[in-house]
């Protein structure tokens, strides 16, 4: 500790600052603020009007093909979260799954040993309650094609690394 | 019997009255309410610009999203005014309505434009207000000689009423905020009343329509008291980067934590009217306020020009992060303090050399 005290005899708690610096630097970002007010560069997406178009391999709604699962329970083991579930319907053990619960992670697709489940790609869904959250077999078992609750063009766009910008969007297809 | 355009000119003498038009209607009540909106309005929008965002938008697209204020207004009016249990309900109601009332209590005396004796709408009032240091009527409230004083000491009461809130409210991240606006207070203060001193010196007055009629832009004879008053009028009100009172990221809200509904509009209220009146203040001092015109046309030039400071002190929300306690204090009484001591000095060799 005394070794150290003799090297930097004197330790300030803060570094010497030059004042007339300090008021450029203040000036400089206000500057910098004011550039961007007059010409702002947005990086918002109007969602409803436009949206960004996922790569192939995101991970979406999921979706049972009644017919083939066997009912090993292997998904309902493996869900991270607890969101699959058993249920029993006619004699069978089904598997049903809880959007409130679910965190996409594609488990029980993996896991799953007939490739009963399946990753869809419907990402865009909204639900007015939480009942409808919880998809027992039958609905787990139909395409997620619930109509956008907007109207209004949905514009595909992609995102592009642009030089000044950063991001920049440009028509998708 | 009284005939019509009799009626007619009465009620028109009265309305234009200065204690009732310039205190309730044009830069007074009304028209700082509407401003106060726009105001809210444009530094969403600046934040967003700035940060490349859109800002509220969907509520009414046309106007970009003006319209989603009066939307946010509307919601928090009618929302439920909950009174914590163990607190003095009287004061606690009292609490946030007494800051906002002497934030606007400055707009009675500060003058907003002068009265020529003859051609105005308001030239009947010339004697009513007659200023005898500038040889003119002024449209204001109510005319002191001293009214430079009388405001700043108004405003300067402020801080007191925010420890009132604290302590009405009796929570404990609205007590860590008192404790800091009581810290923050003693700096900028000083800072404020040095640079006015500085300004009182320099034009050899207390009257602020005698610093606009001597014609001089105070940021021109003394760019110094204006910083100083700038960041001093910044730290006082509270915003950015001074923002250390209401700091919502460490202490929820302050003093205005516990507030909801009505109250808490006019727990927010008060800090940006305050900035308005601030506003008011540099705008005469140190932007000539009305000064090339008089009479109606002059109040709606001061109002422009404190506009102007009133949004460019709502846009730095957009450039800066909050400092901390210690950072603004350091800030005030290192750096500024030597600043407004020096803006005093280069203020009485001007008003000795220049301004008569």
């Amino acid at each position: 500790m005394d070794k150290v005290k003799e090297q930097n005899p004197k330790i300030k708690e803060y570094k010497k600052e030059n004042p007339f610096r300090l008021f450029t630097d203040h000036l400089q970002a206000v500057g910098a603020g004011l550039k961007y007010m007059i010409s702002p560069q947005r990086i918002t997406i109007k969602y409803p009007e436009e949206s960004l178009s996922l790569p192939t391999g995101y991970r979406g709604m999921i979706r049972l093909y009644k017919d083939i699962c066997i009912g090993c329970t292997l998904c309902a083991l493996i869900c991270p979260a607890d969101a699959m579930k058993m249920v029993t319907e006619e004699g069978k053990k089904l598997p049903s799954i809880n959007y409130g619960r679910c965190v996409f992670c594609g488990f029980c697709v993996d896991v799953c040993p007939v490739d009963a489940l399946k990753e869809t790609r419907v990402h865009d869904a909204t639900f007015t309650n939480r009942r409808d959250l919880v998809f027992r077999p039958d609905r787990f078992s139909q395409d997620f094609d619930e109509p956008a609750p907007v109207e209004g063009v949905v514009k595909k766009v992609k995102a592009i690394i642009d030089e000044k910008k950063g991001i920049r969007y440009v028509p998708d297809e | 019997m009284l005939s019509l355009s009799h009626i007619i000119s009465l009620i028109k003498f009265y309305l234009f009255y200065p204690s009732f038009f310039a205190v309730i209607i044009f830069p007074g009540l009304i028209f700082t309410t509407v401003i106060l909106l726009v105001t809210i309005w444009f530094e969403r929008k600046a934040a967003a610009r700035v940060q490349m965002r859109i800002g509220p938008l969907y509520v009414s697209k046309r106007t970009g999203g003006l319209l989603q204020l009066v939307a946010d207004a509307i919601r928090i009016v009618f929302s439920e005014i909950i009174i914590p249990n163990g607190v003095n309900p009287t004061l606690y109601v009292l609490a946030p309505v007494l800051p906002l009332a002497f934030s606007f209590i400055p707009m009675v005396l500060i003058p907003f434009s002068s009265i020529p004796q003859s051609g105005s709408v308001l030239s009947p009032y010339y004697y009513d207000f007659y200023d005898p240091e500038i040889g003119q009527g002024v449209l204001v409230g109510y005319f002191v000689e001293y009214n430079m004083v009388l405001v700043l000491g108004i405003l300067a009461i402020i801080p007191i009423f925010i420890l009132l809130q604290a302590w009405a409210t009796n929570n404990r991240f609205a007590i860590l905020g008192a404790v800091r606006e009581s810290l923050l207070s003693v700096s900028y203060d000083v800072l404020i009343l040095m640079a006015v001193v500085a300004i009182a010196l320099e034009y050899h007055t207390l009257d602020i329509a005698r610093v606009v009629a001597t014609g001089i832009p105070g940021i021109i004879a003394n760019p110094l008291a204006a910083l100083v008053f700038f960041v001093g009028m910044i730290m006082g009100t509270g915003r950015f980067p001074f923002d250390i009172v209401e700091a919502d990221t460490e202490l929820v809200l302050g003093p205005a934590t516990e507030y909801s509904g009505f109250l808490f509009v006019l727990a927010m209220g008060g800090g940006y009217i305050a900035t308005f009146a601030y506003s008011f203040i540099f705008a005469d001092l140190f932007l000539s306020g009305w000064a090339p015109l008089s009479g109606l046309p002059g109040a709606l030039i001061t109002s422009i020009k404190a506009i102007l400071v009133l949004w460019f002190s709502v846009f730095l929300r957009s450039v800066y992060g909050r400092y901390r306690l210690d950072q603004a204090l350091r800030g005030s009484w290192k750096y500024l303090l030597p600043v407004a001591f020096a803006s005093i000095i280069l203020g009485l060799v001007v008003g000795w050399i220049w301004i008569r």
